[in-house]
């Protein structure tokens, strides 16, 4: 069954589009770890906090404002919801996250893990317990003998995009090279005179804003729901562990592994899919806990 | 700490109830500051109140379901206690408790609203596997238990306590009921082979193994070509999806419930699965009609527990209608869930009423073998499990209604299933499945 | 600079006042022990049964604490171990009972004997590897594992019942009594906590605290590190194990969500809450939460945003948990307010012994 071509295309669609999702999401968490070691526990939340206020934005323009569920709408209320998630991010940063740095990585990861408890009950007191998603009337597109939602391709080139825009970003600006050195020394980037609190909060609130912008795209494909956050977390951390903490590169490579893996695992074992992955963890922590292309010295 | 709680007098309950139209129920009551009820009318000589225990999840993949159920239990025992309470003299109390959808949740909260508390009924749970953690304790601490939503077999079958009362049709009426409604498709299109998908725990395996095993029986030619499961709470569907397809089967059986339905019909339509592959007899009730009224495909079969228009001629189903909508809005039609709870709350008022007493052993005995009057109709309570006889399952066609602002069932083409024709066949069968309990 | 990379300067200081700390957890102790004696004496079944909740999880946070205060790890896959604990006891009573016979005590106790040595084995196995690593690699690995135990233990609907879990966890009915059962698990808790004491100040608990400080240093001393950290897992497992296999007839029943990263979570609050820098920490931790979440829960549905602030408030302000905010205070006061206030000490002194 895997070798018909239609039913892997289409499998592989959908481990792209998983791919997708955790990469978007595990960026963010790389960069915030590279730069400023603080694994942020509540990232996934963040971005599911992100999810629900652009589902509000998209229903408040959509029906409010009587324009009706189309894309425009969706993009309009994606970029206002990744604006509102930016500076969500910066506050966040400024009022807790700075005061972690110089303490011990037990009290930096229980305290985004309390994060994750309030900001998913708040999620809860605002928005209640109905799961939140968009419905943009789309038709099934035939390939290979079988149907494909033609949505997948757009998340897929988002995710892409997404990925060189951080490349080009990183590799070619000014800014990008001096958050790509602070990865690798701290020390040296303030003694250049670059204030680095500024870059910390930049970093931050660039990853959450990603995140945010994933969780918008995603909303017609997923429904936003209390405990996604936790289920995408843990594969997160699988990402960033695979492919290496502060890589860019290793993230992305490590999501499509990741992505991929999962969804053949479904066709074939599909009790065992996440299993596998967990294995894969484990097999990298183990042989090589740097991850694909981390670096040794920063472990 | 003392065991009294702040209680809302009636007129602040009353400000409470008229806002939960526009607000989240439960914030409505939090700011309110308690989630326990007073009696209408103080008297000077007060009587002993009734305590109800309800335990159902606020959070996790239930919790669309269970909302309904709050209400309903919420508003059945305001409305009882306006007339004083049970036997106009015991007003009802409810302490909620969360389960978090966690079985060992569940039994810390149900020792704690019957030790604490003092209950002497709980009502619920959502999930299969919590109601069966309760049925332990409230057997051994001898405390009535209406279950009105989780509704494995297993709870009134293997899991047996004289003590749980069900009133809503079991897993195995459900899955029963939908064969019926299939078997008469296969015949009319002549389909030989299908694929079933499922949430991969108690509930999930249970209804598929039931719908599975009910048509080998009725139509033995018909083959199942693969068995998909899938962990709760699911985010992307496309591998089953394709998986499904790659079987090319005839039609295809989804033992789905909670946001997970929601999920896989959404992207199952994105991707074209319902023009190739016949989906009928998946749950959906009320809460599917209402939360997916945009994006639920027309025309799709499915399967609901106790929708509230199959019974309109009902007076019980009328007057919950309108209780429900003058406190919770316009469009706020019970679902499923809310008119199985409500009829647990007044299924109890006249066991009561019958006995003439509150104690718990005395209401049992009311309840046991009882006929009810329910918004579904008459019914009666089996014998061996304590099964309510109300239908077992409600399969219809999706289609949009002038009077409502949601899809409902083409009431023309809607099949009701009565339960005898599809539940254990007889009480011999079914107390070779029970465990007795020592 | 390693994640892993503390020189013993670092941080807020709570680890440090390990050192030459005259030891508050000895009369801690023993004012909860007495305490503890007198709980059945309150009104109803339910504060002897809050009590017994108390015990039970007081025992698996201290047996976190072996890992996280006195080895310096994070485990957050710390509750596979109280679940394989939980379950090997609850298997062991299906075994017996099939569901429809009752337990006899003499069963009873095989089952109870069963639990401690399953969650040995599973914290043996994954010590294996996690040993390897330290800070947040083992923080990781911790809550893979214990992820992927609980996984194993839903999926294995023949075995383990699947989310089903496992009911009718009847004991005999002698112990079906609150109040005995709550004096069993106090005994039984007391035990595991004096052989704990017992380990901890020993010298291979000593060196446990040395491996904390400085791995490096150790391990020039020749000592095999992680052959140490390795045994202190697996008692850590093992201890847990204990506290799981009392849980089981306690609630009457086990569910695969005893082996998850939340149910880790609530020894790593009761640790923080009471202090992870002392030995009676996560036994103070353990009241303080278990009430505080059954007075909240009470009247609000709110409770983890609750718990979310609370731990929030003491990671930031009060690392040290009470027990740490109060040893502050009485060394204020004994040193008349000078040098130890703020949590940095001065001189040590050995004699007085830690915690």
């Amino acid at each position: 069954m895997l070798l018909d071509p239609g039913i892997l295309f289409a499998t592989l669609l959908g481990g792209l589009s998983r791919a997708m999702i955790l990469f978007l999401l595990a960026s963010g968490l790389s960069l915030t770890f590279g730069v400023m070691n603080i694994l942020n526990f509540a990232h996934a939340t963040l971005w599911l906090l992100g999810g629900y206020i652009t589902f509000s934005i998209f229903t408040f323009i959509a029906d409010g404002m009587g324009l009706g569920d189309t894309a425009l709408v969706l993009v309009a209320a994606i970029i206002l919801g990744t604006a509102i998630m930016a500076v969500v991010g910066y506050g966040i940063e400024r009022v807790l996250i700075r005061r972690m740095y110089d303490r011990e990585l037990p009290e930096q990861l229980l305290l985004t893990f309390a994060l994750i408890l309030i900001i998913g009950d708040l999620i809860r007191m605002v928005w209640g317990v109905e799961d939140r998603s968009v419905y943009l009337a789309i038709e099934p597109l035939e390939i290979l003998d079988t149907f494909v939602n033609p949505y997948y391709f757009v998340i897929i080139a988002t995710g892409c995009a997404v990925a060189a825009g951080l490349w080009w970003f990183l590799q070619k600006t000014r800014y990008g090279k001096i958050v790509r050195a602070a990865v690798h020394s701290r020390e040296m980037v303030g003694a250049l005179g670059i204030r680095i609190p500024l870059i910390y909060s930049g970093v931050f609130a660039l990853g959450i804003a990603i995140a945010a912008f994933s969780a918008g795209v995603f909303l017609p494909l997923m429904p936003m729901a209390l405990g996604v956050d936790i289920d995408l977390i843990v594969q997160c951390f699988a990402v960033v562990v695979i492919g290496g903490f502060g890589s860019i590169l290793g993230t992305f490579v490590a999501s499509v592994l990741v992505g991929v893996v999962y969804a053949i695992s479904i066709l074939v074992w599909p009790d065992g899919a996440l299993a596998v992955i967990f294995l894969i963890v484990i097999a990298v922590l183990i042989l090589r806990p740097w991850g694909l292309f981390g670096t040794e010295l920063r472990f | 700490m003392s065991g009294k709680r702040p209680h809302i007098s009636d007129s602040k309950w009353d400000s409470v109830l008229k806002s939960m139209d526009r607000r989240n129920f439960i914030l409505s009551t939090v700011a309110a500051g308690a989630l326990t009820m007073t009696p209408r009318f103080i008297r000077a000589d007060a009587h002993t109140p009734y305590k109800l225990g309800l335990l159902l999840p606020v959070t996790g993949t239930g919790a669309n379901y269970a909302d309904g159920g709050i209400k309903a239990v919420m508003n059945a025992a305001a409305d009882i206690n306006a007339n004083g309470g049970l036997l106009g003299k015991h007003p009802i109390e409810v302490s909620y408790r969360d389960t978090h959808t966690k079985p060992d949740v569940a039994a810390r909260e149900v020792r704690d609203v019957i030790s604490r508390e003092g209950v002497q009924t709980v009502v619920g749970t959502y999930s299969s596997a919590c109601a069966m953690a309760i049925q332990e304790i409230i057997h051994e601490r001898k405390i009535l238990h209406l279950a009105a939503t989780s509704n494995s077999s297993k709870i009134v079958n293997e899991n047996y306590t004289p003590y749980t009362y069900q009133f809503c049709p079991n897993s195995k009426m459900q899955s029963g009921s939908v064969v019926v409604a299939v078997v008469e498709m296969i015949k009319k299109n002549g389909w030989k082979t299908y694929v079933t998908i499922g949430q991969d725990y108690e509930w999930g395996r249970d209804t598929q193994k039931g719908f599975v095993n009910a048509l080998a029986a009725k139509s033995p030619d018909t083959e199942l070509k693969n068995d998909l499961w899938f962990k709760l709470g699911e985010t992307e569907f496309s591998s089953y999806i394709t998986a499904i397809m790659a079987a090319k089967p005839d039609f295809a059986y989804g033992a789905i419930a909670g946001k997970d339905n929601r999920t896989f019909i959404l992207q199952a339509q994105a991707m074209g699965l319902f023009k190739r592959v016949a989906y009928p007899g998946g749950l959906i009730s009320v809460t599917e009609m209402q939360q997916q009224k945009k994006s639920l495909p027309r025309g799709m079969i499915g399967l609901a527990r106790c929708p509230f228009f199959a019974h309109l001629d009902q007076p019980l189903m009328q007057k919950y209608i309108k209780m429900h909508r003058a406190k919770h809005g316009e469009d706020a039609y019970p679902t499923d869930w809310a008119c199985m709870h409500y009829d647990a709350i007044y299924g109890l008022e006249q066991a009561v009423n019958r006995v003439g007493s509150i104690e718990t052993e005395a209401v049992k005995g009311a309840l046991k073998g009882a006929t009810l009057e329910t918004c579904r109709g008459q019914a009666t309570f089996r014998e061996c499990n304590n099964q309510l006889n109300i239908p077992a399952g409600y399969v219809g066609k999706v289609v949009d209604s002038p009077d409502y602002p949601f899809p409902i069932y083409d009431l023309e083409t809607m099949i009701i299933v009565k339960a005898e024709d599809v539940w254990t066949p007889t009480c011999d069968d079914v107390r070779k499945l029970q465990k007795v309990r020592a | 600079m390693a994640s892993d990379g503390r020189d013993g300067h670092r941080g807020s200081g709570w680890l440090r006042r390990l050192i030459g700390r005259r030891d508050i957890s000895g009369p801690v102790f023993l004012a909860l022990g007495i305490g503890a004696l007198f709980v059945p004496l309150l009104p109803g079944e339910f504060w002897t049964d809050v009590g017994t909740e108390i015990l039970i999880l007081g025992l698996f946070a201290m047996s976190f604490n072996m890992i996280y205060g006195f080895m310096g790890q994070i485990s957050f896959g710390h509750a596979a171990f109280f679940g394989l604990g939980a379950y090997g006891t609850a298997i062991m009573f299906r075994e017996f009972t099939g569901g429809t016979v009752e337990i006899t005590t003499a069963q009873f106790f095989l089952a109870l004997l069963a639990g401690p040595p399953v969650a040995a084995a599973g914290a043996l196995a994954v010590g294996y590897f996690c040993v390897r690593l330290t800070g947040i690699y083992f923080a990781i690995l911790t809550l893979a594992f214990g992820e992927l135990a609980f996984y194993v233990v839903f999926s294995w609907y023949g075995f383990t019942g699947g989310d089903d879990g496992i009911q009718r966890l009847l004991p005999p009915p002698f112990f079906r009594e609150s109040i005995v059962y709550y004096y069993f698990t106090l005994t039984i808790v007391t035990a595991a906590a004096c052989l704990m004491g017992r380990i901890v100040r020993s010298p291979f608990g000593y060196v446990l605290r040395s491996m904390r400080e400085n791995k490096l240093r150790t391990q020039f001393l020749g000592i095999n590190v992680r052959r140490y950290m390795l045994v202190n897992f697996t008692i850590a497992g093992a201890f847990a194990g204990v506290a799981g296999a009392l849980w089981g007839p306690f609630t009457r029943s086990v569910s695969p969500l005893l082996l998850g990263w939340q149910e880790s979570g609530i020894a790593i609050f009761m640790t923080l809450i009471g202090g992870a820098g002392y030995f009676a920490g996560p036994a103070v931790g353990s009241i303080v939460y278990t009430f505080l979440q059954a007075y909240v829960t009470g009247f609000t549905v709110y409770w983890p945003l609750t718990i979310g602030v609370i731990i929030l408030l003491i990671v930031m302000f009060a690392p040290g948990g009470l027990l740490g905010a109060i040893d502050d205070r009485l060394l204020a006061r004994l040193r008349g307010g000078g040098g130890g206030a703020n949590g940095e000490t001065g001189s040590s002194t050995r004699g007085g012994g830690e915690s």
